[in-house]
């Protein structure tokens, strides 16, 4: 391991200060490091002494309100996550269930939805025309589909607000 | 809990003795984080702007840097321990800045800022000029040693660094310096 000189701290003070010893001097003038530390010592001393700041620095409450405020905002974010990640859920569930329901019940659903309108229904009515109907099972789960949709973007919309 | 007790537990162990290790952590309050932030800020922000030679950009990094600080739960600890962290966050917030600005731009910072070119002070225009043209990392270590009085192992953890290394590059880093100074005259 490369070790430091040990009298390399002296050095800088040394050359801060312009205060030198003999065998500082002298120690200075055989060891490399401290030869250069030397060389640079008081330049970088009047370097620092130059005065650059014009202006307040920030005020810590403000920086500790602000982050406080940060704080609060992560925690937030982070206490909404499980709420976040039902909600997708809920998304992704909401939408296989139309895939589903729509793949599986097409044709009746189609034919349903044509029948739905003015002309169809009196003649269902009078007894005139074959009324279409869906199965207790398809009417059920298309109810609770559109109710859960319904239901999740409310939630969306309320929580936006 | 208080009002001003706002990081609870504290998870930010500065203290590397066993003893601090072991004591419990009392987190960071606002009167003690104003006390330690008005010991260190002003040279935090003076060794910020030497290495960045940007006013504005020294008090926006300063601003992170102690944000980032009270975000890691500061727990009142040793100030030096604490001062090592905020060196070491604002070294490294400010080479962050210089790789993006080198990655942004394609080329390397090696150009004075504008600020600089503008100085009122010739003596310290010609001060900060010589000084903005040695690498970023040249700057820190030498402002480290110098000015902060840091030990090498201090400087290796501020720029993250091995120990061992420090000792070569400081000694290079003076030597161009010294070489800069002669160059320009400015020499002591």
């Amino acid at each position: 391991m490369i070790e430091s000189c040990p009298f390399e701290p002296n050095v800088i003070d040394a050359a801060a200060s312009g205060q030198w010893t003999e065998s500082l001097r002298a120690h200075a003038a055989s060891c490399p490091d401290c030869a250069a530390a030397a060389e640079v010592g008081p330049w970088m001393v009047s370097f620092a002494k130059q005065d650059d700041r014009e202006h307040i620095l920030p005020d810590p409450a403000v920086l500790w309100l602000k982050a406080k405020l940060l704080q609060s905002s992560a925690a937030v974010d982070r206490a909404a996550l499980p709420i976040t990640r039902v909600q997708i859920a809920a998304y992704l569930i909401i939408a296989a269930g139309w895939a589903a329901l729509l793949t599986w019940k097409w044709n009746a659903l189609a034919a349903w939805v044509t029948a739905l309108n003015p002309g169809r229904l009196a003649e269902g009515a009078t007894g005139a025309g074959g009324a279409t109907t869906l199965s207790m099972t398809v009417l059920v789960t298309l109810v609770l589909l559109a109710s859960a949709t319904v239901m999740v973007a409310f939630h969306a919309i309320l929580a936006e607000e | 809990m208080t009002a001003d007790i706002m990081f609870a537990p504290a998870s930010f162990a500065l203290g590397h003795a066993d003893t601090e290790r072991r004591a419990p952590k009392v987190p960071m309050d606002e009167a003690h984080f104003e006390a330690f932030y008005r010991k260190i800020a002003g040279g935090v922000w003076s060794y910020i702007y030497r290495l960045t030679g940007d006013p504005a950009l020294a008090d926006d990094l300063l601003q992170k840097t102690f944000f980032r600080f009270l975000r890691s739960n500061p727990a009142v600890a040793n100030d030096d321990h604490m001062r090592r962290y905020i060196y070491k966050t604002a070294t490294n917030l400010a080479f962050d800045h210089f790789r993006e600005a080198k990655r942004e731009r394609g080329r390397p910072i090696d150009l004075p800022p504008s600020e600089l070119r503008a100085d009122r002070g010739e003596l310290r225009h010609d001060m900060m000029r010589v000084f903005s043209e040695l690498k970023p990392q040249e700057r820190a270590l030498l402002w480290l040693a110098h000015v902060e009085g840091s030990s090498h192992e201090e400087i290796a953890e501020s720029l993250g660094v091995k120990a061992k290394s420090v000792k070569v590059m400081l000694f290079r880093a003076r030597k161009r310096l010294g070489e800069m100074l002669t160059k320009k005259g400015l020499a002591p």
